[in-house]
């Protein structure tokens, strides 16, 4: 018998990509992203918080007994951290660096130590003197608003949890108390 | 003698070649791969105001829809219209009430032109500000622009800010 012709096929051959649709796709979106991209980007600062940081800001309102904390900053002074409770009121002064600047790291330690004495507390008033720049106000709120160790953590109720969660936020519902002050 | 025909020099070239796209496809993909990382999903984008230095911050909220004020060094902005010049970091007098001088006259109808304008705006019902300021402005100048935004009834003021450290 006749043996049988098996054709031999080569399973390695080269062939050319057609990269032309790929390309034309991405000329249409280059331009549709270069005209939605934000280079800048501009965030704000308000009090939007997670559910159980908003419910613990709302609870903070009904309940009078809690402390009130309070920055007085001043450009000769420095910054005041002033808690009040129960009729009883603390001052720490955080004097000013030689250069002149505000010891923001020390600001930041003090505000973390008030937070962990007060956990249900997230309002701030911030008085700061007419000459203090809005950079150096946006900086206070920034070290106020989040701790930023990440090993520090304060205990919030969480009401559809049923059980306390941990959160980085301390002061980041801040009101400027002198505002409408003459 | 072997005598060899020459190719005649005005012989047709190929008319065509094939284009090497694979470089420019290269590029493509990191110009594609750096645009969608700054692209913004928000609905509502603030534009920096031209002359305004924002401070960076660490806040990370996206702006929501709101009437936007600014304030540069030298002029009081709202909704992209100049309403008020300031003289060397100060509001003129003709700007300021006589018997309070927190009180930013032109803002203040501005605004209150504003909000019967647009009264159906859930942004305006709400009484939210977008706030644009010079990082360098003090908290004087800062002062009379919420004052007199809270008075025209938007005491929600968002403060702008650039992301960064």
């Amino acid at each position: 018998m006749r043996k049988r012709f098996k054709p031999k096929i080569s399973h390695s051959y080269e062939f050319e990509l057609d990269l032309a649709p790929l390309l034309a796709v991405m000329v249409k979106l280059v331009p549709v992203l270069l005209i939605s991209s934000a280079f800048v980007q501009v965030m704000v600062i308000e009090t939007d918080l997670p559910q159980a940081v908003k419910e613990a800001v709302q609870n903070q309102e009904d309940n009078k007994d809690l402390a009130s904390v309070q920055i007085d900053v001043s450009r000769q002074e420095g910054i005041k951290v002033i808690v009040a409770k129960q009729g009883q009121q603390s001052v720490e002064k955080i004097p000013v660096l030689t250069d002149g600047s505000f010891d923001l790291p020390a600001l930041h330690k003090q505000l973390q130590k008030v937070k962990a004495e007060n956990p249900k507390v997230f309002r701030l008033e911030l008085v700061p003197g007419g000459d203090i720049s809005y950079n150096e106000i946006v900086k206070i709120m920034d070290e106020a608003r989040k701790s930023r160790d990440k090993d520090v953590r304060f205990p919030v109720w969480d009401s559809t949890k049923q059980k306390d969660v941990e959160t980085d936020y301390m002061f980041p519902d801040v009101t400027f108390a002198n505002v409408m002050e003459g | 003698m072997a005598y060899r025909r020459k190719t005649p020099d005005y012989a047709p070239k190929a008319k065509t070649f094939a284009l090497n796209i694979t470089s420019m496809t290269d590029m493509f993909t990191i110009l594609l791969v750096f645009l969608l990382q700054t692209y913004s999903t928000a609905d509502f984008k603030v534009e920096p105001v031209q002359g305004v230095s924002l401070p960076l911050s660490n806040a990370t909220t996206e702006p929501t829809k709101a009437v936007q004020v600014s304030l540069t060094k030298t002029e009081l902005i709202i909704e992209g219209r100049t309403i008020a010049s300031l003289d060397q970091g100060h509001f003129g007098k003709a700007d300021l009430e006589s018997s309070d001088s927190n009180f930013i006259k032109p803002l203040f109808s501005e605004l209150e032109k504003f909000a019967k304008e647009k009264a159906d705006d859930p942004s305006v019902k709400e009484g939210k500000v977008v706030f644009q300021a010079d990082s360098s402005l003090s908290y004087d100048m800062i002062r009379k622009v919420m004052y007199t935004a809270s008075m025209a009834g938007f005491p929600k003021l968002k403060m702008a800010t650039v992301v960064g450290n």
